[in-house]
């Protein structure tokens, strides 16, 4: 660790247009064992220019790919709001069962009424978890949950005479995905104040009375919030949503720290989303497949998007596309299913009582890492002789270390160098790094970080040059965004 | 297993570090009253091996494509895929990473959607193309509000033979957009350019055709486009089946100015629906104003040729509300078992697959329709998959069909096909997996039904 690392001379892996070979190709086909019938010459194309390889290199073109990615299997991947667990294989096993990952989704739910149940099990343990009536499995992603959720309360209020209600509330340092969610379905998006990582609650009332409370649809909040920290005040914060008649939108990115412990209709939450992705060990795939079912009221429930899983009187179990008062489809056939069976896979390996020990050892372990580091990397929020810890991240804004002449990327880069995928940065306020070790690290893995940590920050004072130059032992030196923004190249021109 | 890995000794030594007690001092924050009292209502743990017993018994209730000869389509098709993209997609590296923000550490993704563009691109005949969205039905939706904020219109032409499905999508995502859906109606199977040019008024933002439609018919993109783009406004959206693009004229050899279709054919399984991914080609003037995620070519410091995302700013995490779509993942997974596929087949698999669906299905189609009663729905031209009118009742060919371990193909009248029609139509799909001998027996199937 304390060897000083410089960047190898590992060739550029070539493009597969650069692989080309004419006539090759990576796999056979069958002959044809029908009679041919000749395509007319009005609808034949001129040919669609693939490029060809042999399937050894083709094997060896992703492995080389696949060589330069960190992941979570091989590397310490503290990116802060985006909960990068352990993906167990069982997960995998699983959805690539030939009886789940091979049903076409037009079948008739006599044919699947083993997934069927699947997903209705997923449903019912989605909303035992959130405390909330019914949960949809529908939206593809989080930011999908949050339009279809948004949506769900837009009709709601339709229904009730109150479609004037477009405005939506949402903490200045919430998720991007919050206000263009607010965008799609039509509705205008009012920041409010946050003081300290909190919500500023004052702000909250003005902002309420300043756009009038009966054009208020919701109020979407994070809790733990974007900063890390549990808001003990997010009851107040629902009494004030509610008495303007409006709703409690609560963004579950940041579900692994309440599992078991916090229901999030205790707090008066009336809409959520979950990100399997983040909460429940599914794989994110180098950006996705994600899946972001939402949970809502009694109230908010006739107006789920369809079809919906349910089970029948006499046990079995079948897909209902006639809901009424449906905001309709959010998207194709029936969800991110193959996902949702890692999710039920999870949930069942952990069970009630691992579901809480979840949360309880990623608060620790993010409590851990930021005890041991606080000395060197300021943390505006974490001050453990107050009591203010944090929840399952922390914020570090490390004033003092760029006060010596480095920027957060040069900190951020410097990481790359041992193996440690930066965290989330600048975001949700400037000069951070968001820390999220997640449950699944093990103490020795948290020592490591911090000795990395540690590292960085001596170097910043006996050697500046390698953290302002860094990376120096990846493949590439840092790459000019800038340069890819102002003149797009999309895609390869042989 | 709940797969942390914290002793209860090393428990202590944490807690000691902080400076607490007991792990519960860091909830104290939270109210009491908020506080679950009871321990969620969820089954006990299940070791690993019961899970393998339970999750097999689960899928072991499921019949389908797996132990079914599947003539099934409408959006989702039993195509054919080389082992080594499961292979390949199961390492680590692909599997468990994030959306690659951090170039250093992502090259191996990033590469890997930028050949996925220039291999879609390509399929749809278009300058650029971005790293996926969620499906087929969201990435029509993406592109018809791209065509409404860019000519700041509000009406798009739709043709009523689009997938039921993305039309109820697109229903949906435009609901509160003020965006006016207007259908346009088809003769025969298909829309006419003569309707588009009966409908074309001066608000009409995009005309978006599938091709093949839902019944299976090679629509006119060409003539359709043609008079959409009598209004210099106005764009055209095609909507189409990248294995087709291997046979047939690409939506941009067609004059399309976008393209979006559904990507499950190329190297994705059928689960049940998804995950699937969407894909969205465009003209390269739509560049700033497309959704989604989007990996530009670019260098490092010293001079290497890498990949990075760009046009960030377009993004909700940089640009909030003003975004072009509230878009954060792609469907990274997807996209590059899709580009693996796209470049095992290469140009000559993918020539060879599309035109063995074409062979196969017009040889079914007309072992059926000379079987006594059975005709062709529609005269025009098919791909893959056709529609034909059923001398009996199409719902108990389909449920004999299952008994006898055949999906038949998809029933137009069905609540599935959200009541596409009120008639006896059943559509069926032949892709390169089916063998004359499987077609065969459907052949005589359909006889004994039907006599």
């Amino acid at each position: 660790m304390t060897n000083h690392p410089s960047r190898g001379d590992r060739p550029v892996e070539p493009l597969v247009f650069e692989k080309h070979v004419a006539g090759m190709c990576g796999v056979d086909f069958p002959p044809l064992d029908v009679p041919e019938t000749p395509t007319p010459d009005s609808l034949q194309g001129c040919g669609v220019e693939l490029p060809s390889i042999g399937q050894h290199d083709v094997m060896a073109h992703y492995t080389h790919l696949s060589d330069r990615n960190f992941s979570v299997d091989g590397n310490f991947y503290p990116l802060g709001s985006c909960t990068m667990k352990h993906n167990p294989r069982i997960n995998e096993w699983a959805a690539a069962l030939p009886g789940f990952a091979c049903l076409h989704p037009l079948q008739d739910d006599d044919c699947i009424q083993g997934a069927l149940r699947l997903l209705y099990e997923t449903r019912t343990m989605l909303e035992e978890i959130s405390g909330l009536h019914e949960v949809s499995l529908q939206p593809a992603a989080g930011a999908h949950g949050e339009f279809t959720a948004l949506k769900v309360i837009r009709a709601f209020f339709a229904d009730h005479g109150q479609s004037q209600r477009t405005v939506v509330l949402a903490p200045d340092t919430a998720h991007g995905t919050n206000p263009a969610s607010c965008t799609m379905c039509g509705a205008t998006v009012k920041q409010v104040r946050t003081i300290n990582g909190h919500t500023d609650l004052d702000h909250l009332r003005e902002v309420i009375a300043e756009v009038g409370p009966e054009n208020v649809a919701a109020f979407m909040i994070t809790n733990p919030s974007t900063a890390g920290l549990f808001d003990p005040s997010i009851k107040e914060m629902a009494e004030i949503v509610h008495g303007a008649g409006a709703k409690v939108y609560l963004d579950g990115a940041n579900m692994n720290a309440l599992l078991g412990r916090v229901k999030p209709s205790d707090f008066g939450a009336d809409a959520m989303h979950y990100n399997t992705h983040k909460t429940f060990s599914t794989p994110h795939g180098g950006g996705g497949p994600g899946s972001g079912p939402i949970a809502v009221t009694e109230e908010l429930a006739p107006y789920l998007p369809v079809p919906q899983v349910m089970m029948a009187d006499d046990g079995s179990f079948y897909l209902d596309r006639d809901r009424e008062k449906s905001i309709g489809k959010v998207r194709s056939f029936i969800g991110q299913f193959g996902v949702l069976v890692r999710c039920w896979t999870y949930i069942n390996a952990c069970g009630a009582e691992g579901l809480r020990h979840v949360a309880e050892t990623a608060v620790l372990n993010a409590n851990y890492l930021a005890v041991r580091l606080q000395d060197v990397y300021d943390m505006p929020y974490f001050d453990p002789e107050k009591g203010a810890y944090c929840a399952h991240e922390f914020v570090s804004v490390p004033r003092s270390l760029l006060d010596k002449g480095v920027t957060l990327i040069d900190i951020a880069k410097r990481m790359i160098d041992f193996g440690v995928h930066p965290p989330t940065m600048h975001w949700p306020v400037h000069d951070c790094l968001m820390v999220e070790p997640t449950e699944t690290e093990s103490k020795q893995a948290l020592d490591s970080f911090v000795e990395v940590m540690l590292q960085i920050a001596a170097e910043i004072d006996s050697d500046i040059e390698s953290v302002k130059n860094a990376p120096l032992v990846s493949d590439i030196s840092r790459a000019d965004e800038v340069g890819a923004a102002r003149k797009p190249v999309l895609v390869w021109k042989d | 297993m709940d797969y942390t890995q914290i002793t209860e000794a090393q428990l202590d030594e944490m807690l000691t570090t902080i400076g607490i007690d007991h792990v519960d001092r860091l909830f104290d924050v939270i109210p009491e009253s908020i506080r679950c009292k009871e321990g969620l209502d969820i089954s006990p743990p299940q070791s690993e091996l019961e899970l393998q017993r339970s999750l097999a018994e689960m899928a072991s209730h499921n019949i389908g494509p797996h132990n079914m000869a599947c003539f099934m389509g409408c959006g989702a098709y039993d195509h054919f895929y080389p082992v080594l993209i499961d292979q390949l997609i199961s390492r680590g590296e692909f599997l468990t990473s994030y959306t690659p923000y951090q170039a250093e550490a992502s090259q191996g993704t990033l590469q890997g959607f930028f050949e996925f563009q220039t291999q879609i691109s390509r399929l749809a005949g278009l300058d650029i193309a971005n790293a996926s969205l969620y499906d087929g039905a969201t990435a029509v939706s993406e592109a018809a509000i791209l065509a409404v904020n860019t000519t700041r219109r509000h009406t798009v032409l739709v043709a009523s033979t689009i997938h039921p499905e993305y039309l109820a999508v697109l229903q949906t995502c435009l609901a509160d957009l003020h965006v006016n859906i207007t259908l346009l109606p088809s003769t025969d199977g298909r829309v006419s350019p003569e309707t588009v040019r009966q409908h074309m008024c001066s608000d009409v933002a995009a005309v978006i055709v599938q091709s093949p439609n839902i019944w299976g018919q090679i629509e006119d993109w060409g003539g359709c486009f043609e008079v959409a783009h009598e209004d210099a406004k106005t764009l055209a959206i095609a909507v189409f089946n990248p294995i087709a693009s291997g046979l047939l004229k690409t939506p941009g050899e067609c004059g399309a100015d976008l393209a979006a279709g559904e990507g499950q054919p190329l190297g994705n399984a059928l689960n049940l629906g998804g995950p699937y991914l969407g894909l969205l080609a465009a003209k390269e003037k739509f560049v700033r104003k497309m959704p989604g995620r989007l990996v530009g070519m670019t260098t490092d410091e010293d001079g290497r040729r890498v990949f990075c995302l760009t046009l960030q700013t377009r993004e909700q995490h940089i640009r909030g509300a003003k975004a072009t779509s509230n878009v954060c993942t792609n469907q990274g997974l997807m996209a590059m078992r899709a580009t693996m596929f796209m470049t095992t087949v290469g140009k000559e698999g993918l020539a060879e697959m599309a035109s063995q669906c074409w062979h196969k299905a017009h040889y079914l189609a007309e072992q059926i329709t000379a079987l006594d009663g059975w005709e062709l729905a529609f005269d025009g031209g098919f791909f893959n998959e056709f529609t034909v009118n059923c001398p009996v009742d199409v719902t108990e060919i389909v449920n004999t069909g299952k008994e006898r371990g055949v999906l038949v193909g998809v029933a137009a009248n069905g609540r599935r096909m959200r009541k596409l029609s009120s008639g006896n139509e059943l559509i069926i799909a032949v892709t390169e997996k089916r063998t004359r001998h499987e077609m065969d027996a459907l052949v005589s199937l359909l006889k004994e039904l039907s006599s």
